[in-house]
C-alpha cells in the first residue's frame, strides 16, 4: 500500500475522508475565478459561485475518493497496479469497502439500495408535510415553504424511483443472473454511484438557497426567475443524468458480453431482459434531458435566450425536450418493475413465466415506442394542432405491450400452484395498482378527456398509481424476494405481510379519491382549495399518514431481519435462475467456477418443491 | 391443490364471474353522474368520452380482477404440493390477446379523433374576447366599437366565443373545469380556445399551471348571461371605460 505511514495521512487515505475533505477544498477553490474576477465594489454573483463551487466539490470529491488514480496512471501510459485493482474490490467480511470506492458490484448495489430507500424515506415525510397542509382549507405555511416541499418531494421521488430498482437490484443481480464475476466496466461502475451523495446533498440544502418553486419539471420561463435553489436542482438533475448515462452503458456492455457459456439471449432472466432496454432507453434519452436542463442553466448563469420569448427563444421548446425523456423516463422507472414482478411470479407460482418471447417482445416495443409518446403531456400547451392526433394514436398504443405484463402474469398464475409468500403479495398488489395506472392513463391519452382533467389531481392519482403502484411494488417484490440472497437472513414474513396490507391499503385509500378530487376540478400543485373539498382532502391526508406510518414496519423488519433473522440458506424460494445456486450472501468473486446453462430459467414444472422451511403453503407462516 | 376440475372448467367459471361483474360494473358506472357541472358544448363531448372510456374500461378491469382472485381463491398451493404444469404459453392464445387489445387501441383512437375534432368544432365565433395573463391575475380584453378591460370574463349563453390567451411572464394555464377547457398561456405565443357556453351560471377560471408563489390564488370567476343581459353588460362596460 502506498499510503504514508503518517497517521494523519492514513486517516486521510483514499476514501470517505478524503472524499469528503477533498470536497471541501473543491468548494472553496471552485469559485475563485469568479471572486477573482469580480471588480471591486460589485457583487459577487452568486449563482456563478454556486456552479463553480459545485464543479470544485465534484472534482475534490472524486479526487478524495481516489476515483481519478487508476486512469490517471494509465493516461500516463504505467502499468495498471494489480494490487490496487483487487484492493478496489474489497475483501469479504470488510464493512468499509461499503463506504469506499468500491468496485464490486455487490457492494455498489448495497450502496445503490441503501442510499435510495434512505431518499425514499426523506421525500416520503416531505408528502407527509404536504399531506399536513392539504389536510384543511386555508394555509398553514406560506406558498414558497409548500412549493419548495412539493418541488423537492417531486424531483427526490423521481430520482428514487429512477435508480432504486436499476441501480440497487440491477447492480447487484444482473451479473449474478448471468453467470459474470462482475459488471463490465467495474470502476465506470462505481463512478456512477459516486456522483450521487454530492448531488443529493446539493439538492437537500435548496431550502438553503432559498427553495425552489418550478416543480420537478422546472418549466421556463418560472425557472429562470426562481430562487438560487432552482439552480440547486439543475445541478443535481444533471449530475444524476450524467450518472445514469454512465450505469447504463455499464449494463449494456455487461449484458451483451458478460453472459456465461449457454446463456443466450432466449435464455436471459425476464428481469435482465427488462434492465437491458431499460438502460437502452437511459441511454438515448438521458442525454436530451441533460442538454434541455444545461440550457435552462445557461439563461440562468451566462444570459443565455434559449427559452426567453421576449429575445426569440421559446419556452415550449423546453416542453419537448423535457418530456421527450421524462415520458421514457416513467418506462426507466416501470419496465424494471415489470421485470422483478415477472421473476418472481414463476418462483411462487412454480410454473414456467407464460409467454416469456412475447413478454420479451414487449419490453422491446415498450422500449421503442415510449420515444413517441412525449407530446402527450402537452396537450394544453401550445404546441401545433395537427401533432395532438399522432399522438394520441402513439400513447394508445403503448397499452398493447403494456398489457402483455398483466397477461404474462396471469398466464403464469393461472393453473399454477401458488404460494403466497411476501413478495407475492406484493405482485398482486403491483398488478392492481398498475392496472388503475394504467386505465386512468387512457382518460390522459384520449384528447378531449385530457384536456379538462390534465394538471388537476386525476394526474397526480394517475402517476402515483403508475410510479408508486408500478415501481415502489415492484420494488418491494423484488427487495423481499432477494432479500435473503444479499443478506443471506430470511426476512420476517408475519411483519412483511403486515407492511403489504398496511401499505396497499393506506395507499389505495389515500389516491383512490384524488381521481374525485381531479373531477371535481382540483388543481395540481396548490396549496389551497375550495371549502367543499375539505372532506375528501382530510381523509386522503390521514390515509397518507398511514402510509408513512406503514413504513416503520419495513425498517424495524429490514433492519432486524439483516441482523437477527433465521439463515435463509442458498435457495430458500426454489428458484432456477443462477443467482440462487450460489451461497447466501453470494461470495466476493460470485462464482468459483463460471457456471454452464442449459436450460431457461423458468423450468418449472412436475418435479417435487425443493424443501424450504422459507415457505409455508398456507400463508400463515411467521 | 386437490381438486379434479379441468382447466376448461376453471375457464368457464371464471368468464361467468367476470360477465357478470362487468355487467354489474357497466350498470353502476352508467348510474353515475362523474362531473358536478357540465356547462358549454364542450364539456357535453368531454363527458360523454369520459362515460365511453369508463364503460370500456369495466371489463378490462374486471379481466384482471378475477384473473387475480380466481387462481387467488382456487390454484392455492397445498401442503406437499407438486409444481405446476410446465406450460409455456399458447400461441392462438397471444395472438388473440395481442389482436384483441390492438382492436380496442384502433376503437379508442378512432373515437377520441372525432371527439377531439368535435371539440375544435367551427373556428368562427360569435364574440373574440383576450385572456391575458400575468403572475397573478386574470384580464379579459374586449373589442368591438370600444375596447375594455374587465377583470371577470362575462360570455353570453348560447354562442361560440373565441378565447386568444396570452401571458406577460411565465407559462399560465386557462382553465375553466366547468366547460371540460384548458389551454396554456405562454408567453412570446397566442393560444386560443373555442367554446360555446350553454347554461347561465357564474363559474371558476383558475390558472391550471404552476406560475409561482401565488399560483394557488390565481383564480377569477366567468358569468354566463342570456344574450340580452350581455349586451346591456356590453354597452355598460364600453360606456364606463374612458368614457
Amino acid at each position: 500500500m502506498s499510503v504514508s505511514r503518517l497517521p494523519a495521512l492514513r486517516f486521510f487515505g483514499p476514501g470517505l475522508r478524503r472524499g469528503v475533505l477533498g470536497g471541501i477544498i473543491g468548494a472553496a477553490v471552485g469559485p475563485l475565478p469568479v471572486i477573482l474576477l469580480t471588480t471591486a465594489g460589485d457583487d459577487v454573483n452568486s449563482a456563478h459561485v454556486l456552479a463553480l463551487g459545485y464543479v470544485g466539490v465534484l472534482i475534490g470529491w472524486f479526487a478524495g475518493l481516489g476515483a481519478f488514480g487508476p486512469w490517471l496512471r494509465w493516461a500516463a501510459g504505467r502499468e495498471a497496479d494489480h494490487a490496487a485493482a483487487v484492493a478496489a474490490h474489497g475483501h469479504a467480511g470488510d464493512w468499509r469497502r461499503y463506504f469506499r470506492f468500491t468496485t464490486d458490484h455487490k457492494v455498489i448495489g448495497t450502496q445503490y439500495m441503501l442510499a435510495f430507500l434512505a431518499l425514499f424515506l426523506v421525500a416520503g415525510s416531505l408528502a407527509m408535510v404536504m399531506r399536513l397542509e392539504l389536510a384543511q382549507p386555508g394555509q398553514l405555511f406560506g406558498t414558497d415553504t409548500y412549493n419548495t416541499i412539493m418541488s423537492t418531494h417531486g424531483t427526490l421521488m423521481i430520482f428514487v424511483a429512477l435508480n432504486t430498482i436499476v441501480g440497487g437490484l440491477g447492480n447487484y443481480f444482473v451479473p449474478l443472473m448471468i453467470g459474470a464475476r462482475d459488471m463490465a466496466f467495474p470502476r465506470v461502475n462505481a463512478l456512477s454511484f459516486w456522483f450521487i451523495p454530492p448531488a443529493l446533498l446539493l439538492i437537500l440544502l435548496n431550502p438553503v438557497f432559498g427553495g425552489f418553486d418550478s416543480g420537478w419539471t422546472g418549466y421556463p420561463p418560472l425557472s429562470r426567475q426562481a430562487n438560487l435553489g432552482e439552480q440547486a436542482y439543475l445541478l443535481t438533475f444533471i449530475t444524476m443524468g450524467i450518472s445514469s448515462i454512465v450505469s447504463a452503458v455499464n449494463f449494456l456492455v455487461t449484458v451483451a458480453r458478460m453472459r456465461t457459456t449457454g446463456m443466450s439471449w432466449m435464455r436471459l432472466p425476464i428481469f435482465v431482459w427488462s434492465l437491458t432496454v431499460t438502460t437502452a432507453i437511459a441511454l438515448v434519452a438521458t442525454s436530451v434531458v441533460a442538454s434541455a436542463l444545461t440550457m435552462s442553466l445557461f439563461d440562468r448563469i451566462l444570459g443565455t435566450d434559449f427559452f426567453r420569448p421576449t429575445s426569440g427563444g421559446d419556452p415550449v421548446l423546453y416542453q419537448h425536450l423535457f418530456w421527450f425523456y421524462s415520458h421514457p423516463a416513467v418506462y426507466i422507472m416501470a419496465v424494471p418493475a415489470f421485470g422483478a414482478v415477472l421473476e418472481v411470479v414463476p418462483v411462487f407460482a412454480r410454473k414456467p413465466l407464460f409467454a416469456y418471447r412475447l413478454a420479451v417482445l414487449s419490453f422491446i416495443a415498450i422500449g421503442l415506442l415510449s420515444f413517441m409518446v412525449w407530446a402527450h403531456h402537452m396537450f394544453v400547451s401550445g404546441m401545433a394542432e395537427f401533432f395532438h392526433i399522432p399522438i394520441m394514436a402513439t400513447t394508445e398504443l403503448i397499452s398493447v405491450p403494456t398489457g402483455i405484463v398483466f397477461f404474462s402474469a396471469i398466464g403464469t398464475i393461472w393453473l399454477g400452484r401458488l404460494r403466497f409468500a411476501t413478495p407475492m403479495l406484493w405482485v398482486f398488489g403491483f398488478v392492481w395498482s398498475f392496472l388503475i395506472g394504467g386505465i386512468t392513463g387512457v382518460y390522459l391519452a384520449d384528447v378531449p378527456t385530457d384536456i379538462a382533467l390534465t394538471d388537476t389531481y386525476f394526474v397526480v392519482a394517475h402517476f402515483h398509481y403508475t410510479i408508486v403502484g408500478g415501481m415502489i411494488f415492484g420494488m418491494f417484490a423484488g427487495l423481499t424476494y432477494w432479500f435473503p440472497k444479499f443478506t443471506g437472513r430470511m426476512m420476517s414474513e408475519r411483519l412483511g405481510k403486515l407492511h403489504f396490507w398496511w401499505f396497499t391499503l393506506a395507499f389505495n385509500a389515500a389516491f383512490l379519491p384524488m381521481f374525485w378530487l381531479g373531477f371535481q376540478g382540483m388543481r395540481r400543485r396548490v396549496a389551497d382549495y375550495p371549502a367543499e373539498l375539505a372532506n375528501v382532502n382530510l381523509w386522503a391526508s390521514i390515509a397518507a399518514w398511514m402510509i408513512g406510518l406503514s413504513m416503520f414496519v419495513f425498517i424495524f423488519n429490514f433492519i432486524r431481519s439483516w441482523a437477527r433473522g433465521p439463515k435463509a440458506g442458498p435457495n430458500p424460494w426454489g428458484a432456477r435462475t443462477l443467482e440462487w445456486q450460489i451461497a447466501s450472501p453470494p461470495p466476493v468473486e460470485n462464482f468459483d467456477d463460471l457456471p454452464v446453462v442449459t436450460a431457461g430459467p423458468y423450468e418449472y414444472g412436475g418435479r417435487p418443491v425443493m424443501p424450504s422451511p422459507a415457505i409455508d403453503p398456507s400463508g400463515a407462516s411467521s | 391443490m386437490n381438486d379434479r376440475t379441468s382447466p376448461r372448467r376453471h375457464l368457464l367459471i371464471a368468464g361467468a364471474v367476470w360477465a357478470v361483474l362487468s355487467i354489474v360494473g357497466i350498470l353502476v358506472v352508467l348510474g353515475l353522474q362523474i362531473l358536478p357541472v357540465i356547462a358549454s358544448r364542450e364539456a357535453v363531448i368531454m363527458e360523454h368520452a369520459l362515460i365511453v372510456l369508463t364503460v370500456v374500461s369495466v371489463p378490462v378491469l374486471m379481466f384482471v380482477v378475477v384473473g387475480l382472485a380466481y387462481p387467488a381463491i382456487r390454484f392455492r398451493a397445498g401442503p406437499g404440493d407438486q409444481d405446476g404444469p410446465p406450460i409455456h404459453g399458447h400461441q392462438r392464445l397471444e395472438v388473440f390477446w395481442v389482436l384483441g387489445t390492438f382492436a380496442m387501441v384502433v376503437g379508442l383512437f378512432v373515437y377520441g379523433s372525432v371527439g377531439l375534432l368535435d371539440i375544435r368544432g367551427d373556428q368562427q365565433a360569435f364574440l373574440e374576447v383576450e385572456a391575458h395573463a400575468k403572475q397573478w391575475e386574470w384580464d379579459f380584453e374586449y373589442f368591438g366599437a370600444k375596447e375594455f378591460h374587465s377583470p371577470e370574463l362575462v360570455l353570453p349563453v348560447g354562442q361560440r366565443i373565441h378565447i386568444l390567451i396570452e401571458s406577460k411572464d411565465v407559462v399560465h394555464s386557462f382553465s375553466v373545469p366547468a366547460f371540460g377547457v384548458k389551454q396554456d398561456a405562454v408567453p412570446g405565443r397566442l393560444t386560443q380556445i373555442y367554446v360555446t357556453p350553454t347554461i347561465v351560471g357564474t363559474y371558476g377560471v383558475q390558472c391550471a399551471e404552476l406560475c409561482g408563489l401565488g399560483h394557488t390564488r390565481m383564480q377569477a370567476s366567468v358569468t354566463v348571461m342570456e344574450p340580452s343581459d350581455f349586451a346591456d353588460w356590453l354597452a355598460q362596460m364600453q360606456a364606463g371605460s374612458g368614457g
